[in-house]
């Protein structure tokens, strides 16, 4: 019985499955190709167009999109507000300073090793995600953000002395050594630009498997995650520490870009303009990271170069947050996204129309 | 003992700044569901139009009444105008728009007054109450006493405005949730304009006295609003009474935290320290805010 | 003919008083402030870049450093620029922020190849772009510098004492002046001022026989009672206050609340010397707080200080402020200029200016106590004495006894330099 009616089934639907899953398939592999290529080519292409000024403003923003991809990540597929993104930021920046000062590790190891402990951190701080929810974990990580605060304030950054905090007295700040192949301002560029693909990449391949479903479903509501036999416990705190992962590694590769880091950067304030500017820059689409990063460097450096008064620029800073977060629901990206989608239509049905 | 005493004492008044922020942070949560990170900064401005006219001779009472309408039309603005377009995103959405709300503020307020060493000072600072034990002396403002007396009197109120009046009914229904309330037919803009002014006034007050007790200073009067989430926290983002305790509480252990030889660097870390703390030790199932 | 002898005289009594009046008119232009070449006429050669990094946004304004220098550098401009060529002058402000200080530095020296910096005044560029310069042989001339990065740098030179020297000139005056034994010493913890600026007045101390104790503060704290507190149970004669003007209002508020003024004594270091803290204040600490300046009083009536006013006047905005600020940008770039106007104006280059600017060794200012040197040496603190004034009604009066020379024993090797040079 069941033969004949799989016999009589119509062959184009099941030879179609295959079919449009491949084609899926296709067009994922594309996306992600074009994402990379997008941002080496981004890589390549300003250290030629800019000047010191903007490559040097340039590698931060960079960086810290690494960051914003992270809080993106934690917003946009779980749902999970992280308001201490900066501070696990500068711890990763403390720990590849410490190591790369102090030890003389090379500097891939350092910004490994800035990432790890961050994700260990993030992980830590993940904990009170699995009992809190929305703004209470939101308060609770400005807590951590604010306790980081007094604390580097007093601490410092390592900064080429001995001892455990590796503070120098006595003699100038030592800068962070820089990896062989990156030691000119935009040969570190073109070094950061490849880390970002690669963190973008990294994140990306998370969601296309079984991370990226499980963090759909728990999204969705514990109790269908739980039915669908997924382990909230070790989805959730993957998820944590790959967004501590990003940050320390951003906070790396700013203290390599910079050279130095200072305490009395590191505000609570800081983490949460990180988590606006990438809810603003679009926390659903992997431009909107480097558009936070923009927002964060960038447009205030430009605001600087054209000597408009800084208090000036917050002004102008608060009203485009509360415009962007008014009209823009999925952000900047989502909105040139949609743009894009719109002119794309726009030529297909134009050229099926001028077809034979 | 002797060694604790000065410091038990002028924890009180910083224990009264925390207590004040945070209740005044809790109410606008209870009534209209959002936390209002531009708390600090309307407070500030207030306390800066009340200098300016202080400064021109106005009369004392006439200058905290300014202040206090300065805060309240800013605070109203806010609510009608903009929080109205974001009532059906999440909290932490509508939250962080706060945000973008104070930056505006916080900027006007540096740019327009700059960066001058100022004093805000009221009529109460001139008397105190003193404590003395053995040859440790320490005096307690009236300004801060007054503060402490404020926190708790707003509980009291804002307590039982909340439980008790029809517009407290309608505000803790708007909060929870918007659509049903509409629907039920509650006059939404008018009970959020109620929420909104109330608020504004709140700040107002708390910004003339945090700006007497801390220093006159828009950019760290604006953030002194993240230890007075603290003391929101340790009240659960619900309950007055614990606010308050929480919020002097902090207060208290961040100036006895001088006296710990190791720690003393780190005490502005108290407030985190101990939200984090509550969070971690006294869980209660469940959290959502 | 006595008609027409009457008619010859009052000719040329006309002509006398007309040749007169001109010559006064010849007089009137010449009788401008007083600025480099002092020709009178506009420079038109090719301009040479200065730059300045000042911290205009943040818990403080400096800007009214640059916005000297370049009223200065104006008024040079007007009267000839620098042997026939204008200076270019460029300030930029790092927001109190040492990653935009890195970026602007960078603008500054690798985009715009400034020869030379002149009236910088920032809490966070020292640290962040000391290095920088070394590494690009580009010189600042500084009009204030706060941490202790600014003073060991081999080519940042402050104009001012700073807070450590500062400081320790307060602690010598009120031993002096109150016979004090024992003082507390308040600084913010800030890394590379919290453990450095109070130990002047400490290693001073040890050597003459005052303890001196330092309790370093959180600026951003919002209790300054309990440090106050903390400051007065340990029992000191005098307090000596080294924080920035903005965190010394409220302190002294607090200090008066809880009655510390009647039995310890307070002085201060040089920020608290500004024309809004008096008032401030307020009355309880008239006759009870002492403040050491690193350059001569605003209203002093020395010339050079006369000119820095008659400077601003002309060619600065009025809403500029004429402060210590503004006095250590105008005498910064009074310095610049006059190393620039030695070498040959076809010739000017980074490197030749880095040369002459080290070789600045008498320069002269009633704004500062003593002549003025840059040197050869791997740090840099010429300014090291100044006056005390005290705050008096809305305004300051100053003690007598003029300017009191700092002896901290750090500046051992500051003295060996001085020696080597051969200055006094």
């Amino acid at each position: 019985m069941s033969a004949s009616i799989l016999n009589d089934a119509p062959v184009q639907g099941i030879a179609a499955v295959p079919a449009s899953l491949a084609e899926a398939s296709r067009r994922a592999h594309i996306s992600l190709a074009v994402m990379v290529g997008c941002v080496l080519l981004i890589g390549i292409a300003v250290p030629w167009l800019a000047n010191a000024y903007w490559i040097k403003t340039l590698t931060s923003s960079l960086a810290l999109s690494i960051a914003a991809a992270g809080v993106a990540l934690l917003y946009g597929q779980l749902g999970l507000v992280s308001l201490c993104q900066y501070a696990l930021l500068g711890a990763g920046g403390w720990i590849a300073l410490r190591a790369g000062h102090g030890l003389g590790w090379p500097f891939e190891l350092s910004v490994l090793a800035g990432g790890l402990l961050s994700c260990a951190v993030g992980m830590l701080a993940g904990l009170p995600a699995l009992r809190l929810k929305g703004l209470y974990l939101a308060l609770v990580t400005m807590m951590m953000a604010g306790g980081f605060q007094v604390v580097i304030n007093v601490m410092g950054f390592p900064d080429g002395g001995a001892g455990w905090l590796g503070r120098v007295f006595g003699s100038e700040r030592l800068m962070m050594p820089r990896p062989a192949l990156a030691l000119s301002d935009a040969a570190y560029f073109r070094y950061v630009a490849v880390w970002l693909a690669a963190m973008l990449a990294l994140i990306e391949l998370h969601r296309r498997t079984r991370a990226g479903r499980s963090w759909a479903l728990i999204r969705r509501g514990e109790a269908a995650a739980v039915a669908a036999g997924v382990n909230i416990l070790r989805y959730q705190t993957w998820a944590f520490g790959l967004a501590g992962f990003c940050a320390g590694v951003a906070g790396a590769l700013l203290a390599g870009g910079v050279g130095q880091l200072d305490g009395r950067a590191f505000t609570a304030g800081d983490s949460v303009m990180l988590f606006a500017l990438t809810v603003v820059g679009g926390v659903y689409h992997w431009a909107g990271a480097l558009i936070a990063g923009l927002l964060l460097r960038a447009v205030p450096a430009l605001l600087t170069d054209f000597g408009v008064n800084g208090y000036l620029a917050m002004i102008f800073f608060g009203v485009a947050l509360l415009h962007a977060l008014i009209t823009a629901p999925s952000g900047i990206a989502g909105q040139l996204a949609g743009a894009f989608d719109a002119v794309r239509k726009r030529f297909a049905r134009g050229g099926k129309e001028a077809g034979p | 003992m002797e060694d604790y005493l000065p410091f038990v004492i002028s924890g009180l008044g910083l224990g009264a700044v925390y207590a004040l922020s945070g209740v005044g942070l809790v109410v606008l949560y209870r009534s209209s569901g959002v936390l209002n990170f531009a708390f600090g900064a309307i407070g500030a401005l207030g306390a800066y139009v009340a200098w300016s006219l202080l400064e021109a001779d106005w009369p004392q009472g006439l200058a905290w009444c300014a202040a206090i309408v300065a805060s309240m039309l800013l605070s109203l603005a806010y609510g009608r105008l903009l929080a109205p377009r974001l009532s059906h995103r999440d909290p932490t959405i509508r939250s962080i728009a706060t945000l973008g709300f104070a930056l505006v503020v916080v900027g006007f307020t540096e740019w327009y007054w700059g960066e001058q060493p100022r004093r805000l000072v009221l009529p109460t600072d001139a008397g105190a109450i003193d404590f003395v034990l053995g040859e440790v002396e320490v005096r307690l403002t009236h300004t801060r006493a007054l503060g402490l007396a404020l926190a708790v009197l707003m509980m009291g109120g804002v307590g039982l405005l909340l439980s008790k009046t029809r517009v407290g009914l309608k505000m803790r229904a708007l909060a929870n949730d918007r659509d049903l309330s509409a629907l039920l037919g509650i006059r939404v803009l008018g009970v959020d304009t109620v929420a909104w002014v109330l608020s504004g006034a709140f700040a107002g007050v708390c910004g003339l006295l945090l700006a007497n007790i801390v220093r006159l200073q828009a950019t760290l009067l604006t953030f002194l609003v993240i230890p007075a989430f603290a003391a929101a926290i340790i009240g659960r983002l619900h309950s007055l009474p614990a606010t308050v305790a929480g919020g002097i509480a902090i207060g208290v252990l961040e100036a006895l935290a001088i006296t710990v030889p190791g720690f003393a660097a780190f005490r502005t870390a108290t407030p985190f320290l101990i939200a984090l703390a509550m969070i971690v030790f006294f869980r209660t199932g469940t959290r959502q805010a | 003919m006595f008609k027409q002898k009457k008619i010859a005289r009052s000719v040329l009594g006309a002509l006398v008083g007309a040749l007169g009046l001109a010559g006064a008119g010849g007089a009137w232009a010449q009788s401008g402030p007083d600025c480099g070449l002092n020709t009178g006429k506009p420079a038109t050669g090719e301009p040479i870049p200065i730059g300045a990094v000042v911290g205009k946004t943040g818990p403080d304004d400096f800007s009214a450093s640059g916005q000297a220098a370049a009223a200065y550098f104006k008024c040079v401009n007007a009267n000839g620029g620098i042997n026939g060529r204008p200076v270019d002058y460029i300030v930029v402000d790092d927001q109190w922020n040492p990653e935009t200080a890195a970026q602007v530095a960078s603008k500054l020296v690798k985009d715009r190849k400034v020869v030379a910096l002149a009236g910088s005044t920032s809490f966070v560029e020292c640290g962040a772009n000391a290095k920088m310069y070394a590494d690009e042989g580009v010189m600042v001339i500084a009009g204030t510098g706060v941490p202790r990065e600014c003073f060991n740098a081999r080519n940042y030179v402050p104009v001012n004492a700073g807070p450590r020297v500062s400081a320790t000139i307060a602690a010598m005056y009120a031993a002096q002046k109150y016979k004090s034994k024992k003082m507390v010493c308040i600084i913010p913890n800030i890394p590379s001022l919290g453990n450095w600026a109070c130990e002047g007045p400490k290693e001073w101390g040890r050597k003459n026989g005052v303890e001196v104790e330092t309790i370093a503060i959180d600026p951003g704290s919002a209790d300054a009672t309990s440090t106050m507190l903390q400051a007065a149970a340990k029992k000191p004669d005098t307090i000596i206050m080294n924080v920035p003007k903005g965190i010394l209002v409220p302190m002294l508020a607090a200090a008066e609340q809880q009655n510390l003024g009647k039995k310890i004594h307070f002085v201060s270091s040089a920020p608290a010397y500004n024309a809004d803290v008096p008032k401030a204040i307020g009355p309880y600490w008239k006759g009870n707080f002492d403040v050491n300046l690193e350059f001569n009083p605003v209203e002093s009536a020395g010339p050079d200080n006369k000119n820095w006013i008659a400077v601003m006047d002309k060619y600065g905005a009025k809403s500029d402020p004429r402060d210590t600020f503004s006095q250590g940008g105008y005498v910064a770039a009074r310095i610049v200029t006059q190393a620039l106007l030695k070498m040959d104006p076809k010739k000017i280059d980074r490197a030749g200016v880095t040369d002459a600017l080290r070789k600045v060794s008498d320069f002269r200012s009633d704004i500062l106590c003593k002549p003025f040197y840059v040197g050869n040496g791997n740090r840099h603190n010429a300014n090291n004495s100044g006056p005390v004034a005290s705050p008096d009604g809305n305004g300051w009066r100053f003690a007598p006894g003029g300017c009191l020379t700092a002896d901290d024993p750090e500046l051992v090797d500051i003295r060996a330099d001085e020696q080597k040079m051969g200055l006094k």
